[in-house]
């Protein structure tokens, strides 16, 4: 199936798909941050590869972008976006640090990436048990720089097969009135082949 | 003030002064400009693949690095460039990120540089500078009057150099 030719009510499967995945993700971060984390409702966007970058706030503005393959038995990209001052809020609270540029070094690279890793299971392992299937996340990758560049290499990727990209899409904060939000956005890009396999996996369910 | 005509992913654009064209971003993509100076226009393309042979159906052809740079090419000297005054400029091509996707000459961004000098080379333009490389994003000015192309980054290098 194209992703152009997705239903209301695929979209509707999506969106919740992603809910649940997004609540374990949620959840998980909330116990490393130590504060409530609240989601927005996802949105589902169905888009020219082209327009990506702007989806993302821009494509010069500079983001800690995290990437993560989906490798089991659907396939795609998870991508986690923070706006740059948002990552070091984040890295000052987990590494109690008050530190400037804490995301150029070893340490805050690999938290960054770590808190990657962390969400992208709890999302997938929560959709793998929904939708009955293996999903596993690939060693994370970081890059801080413009958002674009962030991003073509996973553009790249989906343009082999197409010139669109469905991107599912939760935005996320942190809730801590005294201190100053860490706010996120979490992207799900599944690959074009296996889009059939999880809209399959959801009707299958009634 | 000039023109800024914004030059999106999978797409070329030409200019005439006193257009300059911008595309913004570029990390493993490869932007090229094409240039003839005495006429002064000139073509920018942002790609993101090497090569449109081996692909199946291609309804985008400006996506590929050897298909941008001909369909460019073959625009320009419709407007009346001359094939022998064209000159180019490639920019992008980094590994965003190094270590974990393997050695660094088999990764997208490079096969894309080697492509644009291997089409440049076939069509006898010459490749006057390239700024490629690194693990660091990149946005693109390129100026069709003076032909020079300024070049910004955040990281890796920040600040702005031109070529």
């Amino acid at each position: 199936m194209s992703f152009t030719s997705l239903s209301e009510s695929h979209l509707d499967a999506l969106k919740e798909i992603s809910n649940i995945g997004m609540g374990h993700a949620a959840t998980a971060l909330s116990q490393l941050i130590g504060e409530t984390v609240y989601l927005r409702v996802p949105r589902v966007t169905v888009t020219d590869i082209a327009q990506v970058p702007e989806l993302l706030g821009g494509a010069e503005k500079v983001v800690a972008g995290i990437t993560l393959q989906v490798l089991g038995d659907a396939r795609g990209n998870i991508l986690l976006i923070f706006p740059r001052d948002s990552a070091q809020r984040l890295l000052s609270r987990l590494l109690h640090s008050r530190e400037k540029g804490l995301l150029f070094n070893e340490l805050g690279a690999s938290t960054v990436k770590e808190v990657g890793n962390i969400l992208a299971s709890a999302y997938l392992n929560a959709m793998g048990s929904l939708l009955h299937m293996t999903l596993i996340p690939s060693v994370p990758l970081l890059a801080c720089d413009m958002a674009g560049a962030v991003v073509d290499y996973v553009l790249i990727e989906l343009s082999q097969a197409g010139d669109m990209a469905l991107m599912v899409e939760t935005e996320f904060h942190g809730s801590d009135p005294d201190q100053e939000l860490i706010r996120g956005h979490f992207f799900l890009l599944p690959d074009p082949a296996s889009l059939d396999l999880i809209l399959e996996a959801v009707g299958g369910r009634g | 003030m000039n023109r800024r005509i914004n030059v999106s992913i999978s797409e070329y654009r030409l200019a005439e002064p006193p257009a300059v064209l911008v595309t913004y971003g570029l990390g493993s993509c490869l932007a090229i400009a094409l240039h003839d100076p005495q006429l002064r226009i000139g073509g920018l393309a942002h790609t993101l693949l090497p090569s449109a042979r081996q692909m199946p159906a291609v309804n985008r052809p400006a996506k590929f690095v050897d298909e941008a740079v001909r369909r460019m090419r073959e625009e320009l000297l419709a407007r009346g460039a001359q094939g022998q005054r064209l000159t180019a400029k490639i920019f992008g091509g980094a590994n965003m990120f190094q270590p974990l996707l393997g050695a660094s000459e088999n990764g997208i961004g490079a096969r894309n540089v080697r492509s644009a000098r291997d089409v440049l080379d076939a069509l006898g333009i010459p490749l006057l500078a390239a700024d490629v490389g690194g693990s660091f994003g990149r946005t693109v000015e390129f100026d069709p009057v003076s032909g020079l192309v300024r070049v910004r980054a955040v990281r890796g290098r920040e600040g702005e150099m031109t070529f």
